[in-house]
């Protein structure tokens, strides 16, 4: 590795390109900005690549019609070659990418990376973090087969449960009172391109913030810091990162294909949809709350979590980082993740677990 | 003349107060004339109501006195540029004697579908375990709302419920 290879003149001054190039080459970035301690942001990107990737290529071999989608994505998982492995590929880059997000969040949480001049990184992070939900809502019903269905009657019933907006909401986002062909087609849209049109403006903010305000000096390692290149080094590192997590995802989904359930039939009563691991707690606040209660359930316990977390870097402005020294800080924050876990348990117990007696 | 002010300001086009209240205007009768066709364009399949009808069930005759039954539909309904057949069902329980109340199978809680259980004589919803008893009141679990009792008439001894959406 020469470091900064001079680029050499003849094809990118053709470009008219040299000036961008020769400035990404002197870019010079914290080594620990990825590195064994700090790598989940790093790697959410790479599962972010690689679900636009795998998203778009599906996207070849699909048709956004009732009946017609559960063909298509039957056809590409089964009779297509690696078919059930982009479809894989697909379906645990999304489950990882939620655990990823957790752990990203989590660490910041506590190393107080969110403490000022970092508020608005954090908040673009979180922004980004609200909106996956929306990702796998939209896709979940693309494949038009029972458990997207039954899902999405439930998802939006809840929405719909929420006082005044509620009801309006579900329609405008199905085009109507029922999930159709006008709702999947809505679906489809968000989900291919008004999403991801987004979420690139959310992901480029963030690495605005990110680039401007740089990353939280490590805590507990007292090795000195360095700098490396952005360009060649820290790319390369990050490209390895995306062949091995890619190579991992493949492998997943080889040895455990991804299921296709049975198509939507809207009068099948006797299917129940479970809700997946990362809605367990929500639908458990869901549960608890009755009746005139319910929107503390649906909208306000979930929207002041939210607002909390927002609203946190102004509260806890630092200077002090240590989790030792911020001991009231993060036991809240400990108490709030233990109860979700809790809900999160009796959850799975409930849907998962032996049935009752 | 744009140029002179450029140099009145020294270079520094972001003190062009004028010109930035210019873009403003501008930007906003954009936003509004191409807003406000796509807006409309957006939201008015969401206005569709649903709309109603008579489904015929059958003869009330086949219905055993004190029990309750699920009864299949299937209708066509417009959903947006296409006509579908729209089905799913409801419970209805005839007796004591001519009686026949008429149940919707959606739970009021969050919509799931309730499935009567013979042996305990109650209505469960899978989804969190709602139980209703055989009149359709809930009993235990989130529901907080009786199961809507649907309007039915019997015409020559058959039954006809109607139904909306
Ligand atoms: C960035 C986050 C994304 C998330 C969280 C996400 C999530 C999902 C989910 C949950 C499904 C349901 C199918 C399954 O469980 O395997 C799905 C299907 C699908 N997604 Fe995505 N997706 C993302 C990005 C994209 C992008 C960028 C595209 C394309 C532009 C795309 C295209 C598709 C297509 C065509 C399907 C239907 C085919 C199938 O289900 O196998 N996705 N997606
Ligand atoms: S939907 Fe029936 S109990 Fe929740």
């Amino acid at each position: 590795m020469t470091g900064s290879g001079k680029p050499s003149g003849g094809i990118l001054e053709w470009l008219a390109i040299r000036n961008a190039v020769e400035k990404l080459g002197a870019q010079r970035v914290w080594s620990d900005a990825l590195s064994w301690t700090r790598f989940t942001g790093s790697l959410a990107l790479a599962l972010l690549v690689l679900l636009c990737l795998t998203g778009v290529f599906m996207a070849f071999n699909y048709t956004p019609v009732p009946g017609t989608a559960y063909d298509s994505v039957d056809f590409a998982q089964f009779s297509l070659p690696f078919g059930g492995l982009i479809r894989g590929v697909h379906h645990y880059a999304w489950n990882l990418l939620l655990m990823v997000m957790g752990l990203h969040l989590a660490r910041a949480l506590v190393v107080a990376g969110y403490q000022p001049p970092r508020e608005l990184t954090w908040i673009s992070g979180l922004l980004i973090m609200l909106f996956i939900p929306v990702f796998i809502i939209t896709g979940d019903l693309l494949p038009w087969d029972q458990k997207g269905f039954w899902s999405t009657q439930v998802r939006t019933s809840i929405m719909g449960s929420v006082p005044v907006a509620g009801d309006w909401m579900v329609r405008l986002l199905q085009g109507g009172p029922r999930t159709g062909i006008v709702a999947l087609t809505r679906f489809y849209v968000l989900h291919l391109l008004v999403l991801p049109g987004t979420l690139l403006l959310l992901v480029g903010l963030h690495f605005h913030f990110v680039a401007h305000r740089g990353v939280s000096e490590p805590l507990f390692s007292t090795r000195e810091r360095r700098q490396v290149s952005l360009f060649p080094t820290m790319v390369n590192r990050w490209l390895l990162l995306l062949l091995i997590i890619t190579v991992a995802l493949g492998a997943v989904a080889y040895l455990w294909p991804v299921p296709l359930g049975d198509p939507a039939d809207p009068t099948d009563s006797n299917y129940i949809p479970k809700p997946e691991w990362w809605v367990l707690f929500l639908n458990q606040l869901v549960a608890i709350f009755r009746g005139p209660l319910m929107v503390l359930g649906t909208a306000v316990i979930p929207g002041a979590l939210a607002a909390g977390l927002m609203v946190l870097p102004f509260i806890d402005r630092g200077p002090e980082r240590h989790p030792l020294r911020r001991k009231a800080m993060l036991t809240v924050i400990a108490a709030i993740g233990l109860v979700l876990l809790v809900l999160s348990i009796m959850g799975y117990l409930e849907h998962y677990g032996p049935p009752p007696a | 003349m744009d140029e002179n002010r450029e140099a009145a300001t020294g270079g520094q086009r972001y003190t062009d107060r004028r010109g930035f209240l210019k873009t403003v205007v501008l930007a906003g009768t954009t936003l509004a004339t191409a807003g406000i066709p796509l807006a409309a364009y957006f939201v008015s399949p969401a206005l569709e109501k649903g709309g109603g009808r008579w489904v015929d069930f059958g003869a009330v005759a086949d219905l055993n006195d004190g029990e309750t039954a699920m009864l299949s539909f299937e209708y066509m309904v417009k959903d947006g540029w296409q006509v579908l057949p729209q089905r799913g069902f409801v419970w209805a329980r005839r007796g004591p004697g001519e009686a026949v109340k008429v149940m919707s199978s959606t739970c009021t809680h969050l919509a799931c579908n309730v499935i009567w259980k013979p042996e305990r004589q109650v209505f469960e919803c899978p989804c969190h375990t709602g139980i209703y008893d055989a009149e359709g009141r809930p009993i235990s679990g989130p529901p907080a709302r009786p199961l809507a009792v649907l309007e039915h008439k019997i015409e020559d001894g058959k039954l006809q419920v109607y139904l909306t959406a």
